[in-house]
């Protein structure tokens, strides 16, 4: 603690950045563990009813996985939408903007919230790797994507033998540059602050040498490669398993964590579509059909019907937030939302929910950033940073940017290093202050999906005698809603419940033709499926239609 | 020479005279070459065990033989079950599960039910013989084999206590909606005539394609194409219990436990069988955490039925680049052993000459764990006359003829009438359910046997570590170098290709104790004085991996004259061995 205080204090005399705002108590006004559990409680005590707060596991630190279930009613029983956030430890915002709209929801005096709370139940999971996250409220703070579990993440045979080390004694681990002939990088053309790769091609040659901040523990030419932090949650998912790659642990869902989230899920039918609050984006931009991705044993691209769907979305997304230039952020291997919709088959979104948005003209900004700030900087001109940079700078965040300060770093003796760059956690989680707008806005869009959600009908029921007791049933079920009853994929997934259309007869009653129960794959929006049946008897029947994810339509009939 | 001469007495005596000087273990008769003498669990491997008796003979192996079993669980099932696991080993020869460890397990298909029996054939074949067979005594000395009987004990239950056919079932216990009509399990297999089997169903009918073998009414063939069919085959013995049009839709539980691991692991869509993830049944988390606390197995079998084979991965075409030729090598070592000592039994690759398996048990041993891995798929037709059969399989009497000659027309239900609710007049009859699949009884302990020396010979073959010299040399100037020559007597490496390139295991480690060591370096070629430096702990250096039938040298600049050196060698595979000069 005490060289936190005494290490923070100059750090930010230096910066230039550091002159509006108070220096935030580095966590950004962020709830911390105990906090979060604080918030979740009190908040789920004053909902009379309408939310309830359970554990569905422990991390492997020991900490609750938090399930926050909104809605009046038996909350099982009808269709649902699931919110998870902070799977990647390190996206803070996730978690806040995961509880400000559970927050706003039960607070909200709006009719149509009032509406999804009576029709919908929310399952929000605000943060499913608490043992990464609390990293961002410890002393010594640095983005952590890992649990708590001992993993030996350069697998050498030594567990954490390269942890990074606080070398300016500021309470972060941020980034050190070396001046040396063998360097790739140079400073960027738009901001110096920012280091880009040097490009041959551009006539440049480099300068610096990048490195996170710490020394080479072990003597392998290799800095900080295997520090504290476990496996990374985002990626040990099944699809596209990043297998023996750092963080993504021995094998995939081997952990407590993701373990708890998927038996929850796998065993709620009534989950209709997963929103995923993280560093992965396809909600400002659909993703694309690709035949070629479809057409193999393993599926790698999203469905045709899915991508149509996926568009109408991303446009509601778009107009409902009003937000705009939201970085690509591709997904990345073995992520919780790919999972969600290729292997759960459920529709499944994405989003960072904040953004730096432009402030200044735009400059040619290359998207794709996937890179969350840890590590070096990427390749090319990052001009994410850049867009970062001049966000906080017009905005004042304090504590943003560590200026570049000479240091004495042992493994280059004599040389000059100095220590700097963008605060760990700043760049995709800004001051608290600047979320509650955007969950405002993810309200909205959340509360807009609801009313496109599919809404089963039986209409046209018409029953004829045909004389003797024998009558004929006709009527035709519909998708009244705007999005189909399950994605595309689900049909294909054994765990996403079919569409079923039944006739519930009484005593005496048969059905001399049609099938008793029909056993089918989604319904589009607007599609409508005629079904008949001669039934003989007499008294009243009853037709069902529906899922788990739409809710069942019940008409009873009487037979003539 | 003397025991060769008492030998050929004892071969020449007579009774009396063996009777005075036998030693203890013999019983009254001769023993047979090959087998134990008098073994101290008496077994009879003609039959097939429940669980309870799996258990009762794991107890009596570990009291009988404490030196050598020790009695482990490896966790519980989903109905609560333990699975056991015997821990056998010379427990005088080092620390177990630091010593190269040999994996077995059967039973993961619970109607396969044979490789329980082979499984703790072996187990048993190893103790009761340890005394007579030099060589069974070395392998104890050396390995230490971790051998579960059944990895699916609850289903094994289900398929011996209850009414089943040849293959059901081949899941675990754990209820699933099978036809997504949101019950679960609702329309199981029926029992119609209450005798334990689930036979098939016929009905008597001109609109069927079906007739009976006019040379044995045990059988169903086709019509020929141009003669009208007698039968309808209805499939097998069922109700439609739920009403819904269909019979037999719903069964117990329905997922494959052989599709539950996690190497390449595929969903449901794409790999039929697969849960949620791997690891979603308690039994494979049970396995898994075992193989993560056991990081010294360094081979691994599976036992299966059927087909006679000994199969290798991969399991997907996927994964064929992560088999190295080296690698393959290692496998075709023991694979064309194999052929030899298991006649008719092939030695085959899953994807190539079986089909395509993503996530299965021995894909995650060999590629997630760098296990050199078989699973055998116990149980040929070969096996019934000795033969391959040259006809197609819808062609093929050789079962129906085998239970004529062989088993005393012991192994079909013959046909009988029923009422059926729903079919009416229709006759039930068909092989029992331990028939195809299982071995007859008498030929269980023959292919137990040969299995198990298959196994044997793999386990044999994990590496076996020799500090075969220390040499030292002095360099003046009060230095001197010291090379040591590690040498893996067996075919297997410490590590295999695949497990060096991602680095699943951590290296071997060679230390030098004893000396001042200011540098260490690896040799690659002594002659011309190649070497890597390391920098990083001089004093133990880190070898990827000590090749099968190969060796590695290392080198050591020390401070001061030569003097007493000990070389270890640490190596998680390939045990711990130590030699001092």
């Amino acid at each position: 603690m005490k060289h936190f205080i005494t290490g923070l204090a100059p750090a930010l005399l230096a910066s230039a950045l550091a002159m509006a705002q108070p220096a935030p108590n580095s966590s950004g006004g962020y709830a911390d563990y105990n906090q979060l559990t604080n918030r979740l409680r009190s908040l789920s005590s004053r909902a009379n009813g309408t939310a309830n707060l359970q554990s569905v596991g422990k991390s492997v630190g020991g900490k609750d996985i938090w399930l926050l279930t909104l809605g009046r009613g038996a909350a099982a029983q009808k269709p649902a939408l699931a919110i998870v956030a902070g799977v990647d430890g390190s996206h803070l915002a996730g978690t806040e903007l995961a509880v400000q709209l559970a927050e706003k929801l039960l607070t909200s005096q709006s009719d149509s919230v009032k509406h999804l709370l009576d029709t919908k139940t929310l399952y929000i999971f605000p943060l499913v790797n608490p043992d990464a996250q609390s990293q961002a409220f410890a002393s010594l703070k640095f983005e952590r994507s890992g649990n708590d579990q001992e993993t030996d993440d350069d697998r050498d045979g030594r567990v954490n033998e390269d942890p990074a080390e606080d070398l300016n004694r500021d309470g972060i681990i941020s980034q050190i540059r070396i001046e040396d002939p063998t360097g790739q990088y140079i400073q960027g053309k738009d901001d110096p602050r920012v280091l880009v790769k040097a490009d041959p091609a551009k006539g440049e040659t480099g300068r610096y040498i990048l490195i996170t901040e710490g020394i080479d523990n072990d003597k392998d030419g290799k800095f900080n490669e295997d520090g504290p932090g476990g496996v990374a949650i985002d990626k040990n998912f099944t699809f596209d398993y990043p297998f023996f790659t750092p963080g993504a642990g021995e094998m995939p869902v081997s952990e407590p964590e993701n373990r708890a989230l998927l038996d929850f899920l796998y065993k709620a039918p009534n989950v209709y579509a997963v929103f995923t609050f993280g560093p992965y984006n396809n909600l400002s931009e659909a993703p694309k059909f690709d035949r070629s991705k479809t057409a193999r044993r393993i599926i790698t691209g999203i469905l045709e019907k899915d991508a149509t769907v996926g568009d109408q979305v991303s446009k509601l997304y778009n107009g409902q937030t009003s937000l705009k230039d939201a970085p690509a952020m591709p997904a990345t291997r073995g992520n919780f939302a790919q999972t969600a919709y290729y292997h759960y088959g459920r529709l499944s979104f994405s989003t960072p929910g904040w953004w730096a948005p432009k402030t200044a003209a735009p400059a040619d900004t290359a998207r794709g950033r996937a890179q969350a700030g840890r590590g070096p900087a990427p390749a090319t001109g990052d001009n994410d940073d850049v867009r970062f940079l001049k966000w906080a700078d017009a905005n004042k965040v304090a504590g943003a940017f560590t200026n570049w300060t000479t240091v004495e770093h042992p493994d280059f003796p004599g040389r000059k290093a100095e220590v700097g760059g963008i605060a760990p956690f700043a760049k995709n989680n800004p001051p608290v202050q600047f979320l509650n707008d955007n969950a405002g806005r993810h309200l909205k869009f959340l509360t807009a999906f609801s009313t496109q959600m599919p809404a089963i009908d039986i209409v046209n029921v018409k029953t004829e005698a045909l004389g003797n007791g024998l009558t004929r049933v006709s009527a035709q079920v519909v998708n009244r809603g705007l999005l189909p009853t399950g994605s595309e994929m689900g049909d294909r997934v054994r765990y996403v419940p079919k569409m079923k259309v039944e006739l519930k007869l009484a005593n005496g009653q048969t059905i001399l033709s049609g099938r008793r129960m029909i056993l089918r794959g989604a319904m589009a929006a607007g599609e409508t499926m005629d079904v008949n049946f001669l039934v003989n008897g007499a008294g009243k029947v009853t037709l069902e239609a529906g899922n788990a994810m739409t809710g069942i339509k019940s008409t009873e009939l009487t037979l003539k | 020479m003397k025991k060769i001469f008492l030998l050929a007495i004892s071969l020449l005596s007579i009774p009396a005279f063996a009777q005075q000087n036998k030693p203890a273990t013999l019983p009254d008769g001769t023993r047979a070459v090959g087998s134990p003498a008098n073994p101290k669990v008496p077994m009879r491997w003609n039959h097939y065990n429940d669980y309870g008796m799996i258990t009762k003979f794991c107890q009596d192996l570990a009291k009988a033989y404490p030196e050598y079993v020790k009695l482990e669980s490896m966790g519980k099932s989903f109905q609560g079950r333990d699975m056991w696991v015997l821990v056998i080993t010379d427990a005088k020869t080092g620390k177990a599960d630091r010593k190269p460890g040999f994996y077995i397990d059967g039973n993961i298909h619970s109607n396969e039910l044979q490789g329980s029996e082979i499984a703790m054939y072996t187990a048993w074949y190893l103790v009761e013989t340890a005394a007579d067979q030099p060589h069974i005594k070395e392998l104890l000395q050396d390995k230490v084999f971790y051998i579960a009987p059944t990895i699916n004990p609850d289903a094994r239950e289900d398929f011996i206590r209850n009414p089943n056919n040849p293959n059901s079932p081949r899941s675990g216990m754990m209820p699933m909606d099978d036809d997504g009509d949101g019950q679960i399990d609702e329309d199981k297999y029926d029992d119609l005539d209450g005798d334990g089997n689930i036979v098939m169903m016929r009905r008597k009918s001109p609109l069927g394609r079906m007739k009976q073998d006019p040379s044995d009414p045990t059988r169903m063939i086709p019509a020929k194409p141009d003669e009208p069919g007698e039968y309808e085959m209805l499939g097998y013995e069922g109700l439609d219990n739920d009403g819904d049009g269909l019979v037999n839709e719903d069964l117990v539980g329905s997922y494959d436990p052989n599709r539950d691991w996690g190497w390449g692991w595929q969903p449901d869509y794409i790999q039929r069988g697969a849960l949620f993830y791997p690891g979603t049944l308690p039994e494979t988390q049970a396995v898994k955490k075992f193989f993560f606390a056991h990081p010294n197995i360094a081979g691994a079998q599976s036992y299966h039925n059927y087909g006679g084979m000994m199969l290798r991965g991969p399991g997907s075409e996927e994964d064929v680049p992560y088999y190295s030729p080296a690698d393959i090598a290692v496998y075709d070592v023991m694979g064309k052993a194999g052929e030899k000592m298991l006649p008719g039994y092939r030695y085959f690759v899953i994807y190539k000459d079986l089909y395509t398996v993503y996530g299965g048990e021995i894909d995650w041993f060999a590629l997630g764990r760098g296990i050199f891995t078989f699973s055998n798929e116990l149980m040929t037709s070969y096996k019934l006359f000795n033969r391959k059969s040259d006809d197609d399989r819808f062609q093929n009497d050789e079962f129906n003829q085998f239970s004529k000659y062989l088993l005393m027309d012991d192994a079909y239900v013959p046909w009988k009438p029923f009422k059926h609710p729903q079919y009416g007049d229709i006759e039930i009859g068909g092989p029992k359910k331990n028939y195809i699949r299982n071995h007859p009884g008498f030929m269980l302990e023959e292919d137990a046997h040969r299995n198990m020396a298959f196994t044997l010979f793999h386990a044999f073959q994990t590496p076996k570590l020799d500090v075969q010299s220390i040499t030292s040399k002095p360099l003046g100037n009060g230095l001197t170098e010291v090379t040591a020559t590690v040498v893996n007597q067996r075919v297997i490496p410490t590590h295999s290709t695949h497990d060096v390139k991602f680095k699943i295991e951590r290296p071997d480690y060679i230390t030098l104790k004893g000396a001042n060591v200011l540098a260490g370096m690896i040799v690659d070629n002594e002659d011309m004085g190649i070497t890597r430096e390391q920098r990083r702990t001089p004093g133990t250096l880190e070898v990827p991996t000590i090749p099968g039938m190969g060796f590695v040298k290392v080198r050591w600049v020390v401070k001061g004259n030569a003097g007493k050196y000990t070389v270890e060698v640490d190596s998680r595979k390939g045990g711990v061995v130590e030699k001092t000069l």
